[in-house]
């Protein structure tokens, strides 16, 4: 697991992008205190989901460029034109510090 | 004429009559986000923020619930009956290299190619101006609703659009098509458009591929390609997709093509078995995307690929080429033809 920011970085319904070495950016997203990482380029296209609309009720995140969207929770496509699920890493959360997998073999997408 | 206004882009636009936001702001060379341009992708959403427009197809597949809920409208299918503002995000990188306009052909020449694919050829008084990959929308005399059709043969100064149209049982436009329209007959053409165009400038062996109608505008990747000069020697896999082997077509185009067999390579594949054991088919049987990973092996994972055809084929290629491949979507260019 490896540490990519803390708890006070990501505000309620909002998101953090994490820039690491000799890897394509994550997002952690803050959906009512439940924190997630995804890859946060979409998809479809060029473009990083951290500037995108993030649905609270519907648990979304749409994408600034073309207005597609994923299931933040499980990576799942939710909205034209996006078809391919996005990447999404296994997360924990000790003392406000917020850790994920980003080494493990993908998790499957449901 | 109805002035466009786009929200904090400093962009300005005309809309001509009859135009919708999409095609006007393309006109003007405006880098507007779109593929299908008929109302299916998705990708041309925008929101209004001032002004009265209308809808020509509120119950568009590319809008979702949640699009309505938040007021958005397919740029596409959204005409302003006045000046508007709208807000959508502008992209430099895709600013049309050709700008559409609308023109007016007549039918010059109609041929088989399968039992259910025809050529339609037209011809404009204005050249025929497009990249190759590039679609038109058709306005057929007695239709209310435009279609798009990709152009199979090479951008030309004599006006030349040869179409390939499948047959769609109780279709408007293609029964319109294959059974009424008549050499000589007028229609409107408006283009080009489309995104899936030859990246001349890559240094990647090209994949095309193909599934039912999907054959047109890979015939003009791969004619482009043979017709560039920067580009010859460079390797093309062409791949056609079709359900029977009466389905299977685009080899003695490509076959006419200066170094096939050398640098350019055709592949089929039918999906339906049955219908192969009858015909007696000795090639391939299975779906286009299981030929493509068994064709290309390791030369996959540095070509630079061209789709085109039914949006499950499209699909299923994208799994292939996106999520087991890890290929960038900046490097798989398609049509979805919805
Ligand atoms: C980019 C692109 C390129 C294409 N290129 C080719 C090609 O080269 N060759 C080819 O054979 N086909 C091509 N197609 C498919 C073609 O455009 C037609 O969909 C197909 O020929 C069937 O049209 P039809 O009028 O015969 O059938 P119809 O059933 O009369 O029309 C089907 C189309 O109309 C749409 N539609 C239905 N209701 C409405 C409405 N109220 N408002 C707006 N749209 C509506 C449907 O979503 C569907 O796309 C392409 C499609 C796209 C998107
Ligand atoms: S780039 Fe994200 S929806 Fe198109
Ligand atoms: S929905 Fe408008 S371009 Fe596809």
């Amino acid at each position: 697991m490896k540490q990519l920011c803390t708890t006070r970085d990501v505000p309620a319904g909002g998101c953090h992008r994490i820039e690491l070495a000799d890897r394509p950016p994550l997002a952690v997203f803050n959906l009512d205190g439940r924190f997630y990482v995804t890859d946060d380029t979409c998809t479809h296209g060029e473009a990083s989901l951290c500037d995108g609309e993030i649905d609270c009720d519907d648990g979304v995140v749409e994408c600034p460029y073309h207005q597609g969207a994923f299931e933040i929770a499980t990576g799942r496509p939710a909205g034209a034109p996006c078809s391919i699920p996005l990447r999404i890493y296994r997360v924990e959360v000790k003392d406000e510090a917020i850790y994920a997998a980003i080494d493990e073999t993908e998790a499957a997408c449901p | 004429m109805p002035v466009i206004e786009i929200d904090a882009q400093d962009a300005v636009f005309d809309c001509a009559p009859g135009d919708t936001l999409l095609r006007a702001g393309l006109r003007a060379g405006l880098g507007m986000p779109y593929e299908c341009g008929v109302g299916a992708c998705g990708c041309c959403r925008c929101e209004v923020i001032e002004g009265e427009v209308a809808d020509q197809w509120p119950e568009a597949p590319g809008l979702s619930d949640r699009d309505r809920r938040k007021g958005r409208v397919l740029a596409c299918q959204t005409r302003p009956l006045g000046d508007a503002r709208i807000r959508l995000r502008l992209d430099p990188r895709i600013e049309p290299v050709v700008r559409p306009a609308r023109r007016t052909a007549r039918l010059a020449a109609v041929n088989d190619i399968t039992h259910d694919i025809r050529e339609f050829v037209f011809r404009s008084d204005a050249p025929a101006d497009f990249l190759p990959g590039q679609y038109a929308m058709l306005a057929l005399p007695g239709l209310d609703r435009e279609r798009a059709y990709s152009m199979a043969n090479l951008p030309n100064g004599a006006g030349e659009w040869h179409f390939r149209i499948r047959r769609v049982i109780g279709g408007g436009a293609s029964e319109a098509l294959f059974s009424q329209l008549a050499p000589g007959a007028e229609i409107g053409l408006d283009g080009p458009y489309g995104m899936a165009w030859l990246r001349t400038d890559s240094p990647r062996d090209i994949v095309c591929i193909a599934g039912g109608s999907g054959l047109a505008p890979m015939l003009s990747v791969a004619r482009g390609v043979a017709a560039e000069p920067s580009l010859a020697g460079r390797r093309v896999d062409f791949f056609y997709g079709g359900r029977t082997p009466a389905d299977i077509c685009g080899q003695p185009e490509l076959a006419a093509l200066p170094g096939f067999g050398e640098a350019i390579h055709y592949h089929a594949a039918v999906s339906d078995a049955d219908a192969a054991h009858r015909a007696g088919w000795s090639g391939q049987i299975g779906p286009i995307h299981q030929l493509v990973e068994s064709t290309l092996g390791e030369r996959l994972g540095s070509a630079e690929f061209y789709l085109a055809g039914p949006p499950p084929m499209v699909e299923a290629l994208q799994q292939l080429l996106q999520l087991t491949h890890k290929l960038p979507p900046e490097r798989i260019h398609f049509d979805r033809f919805f």
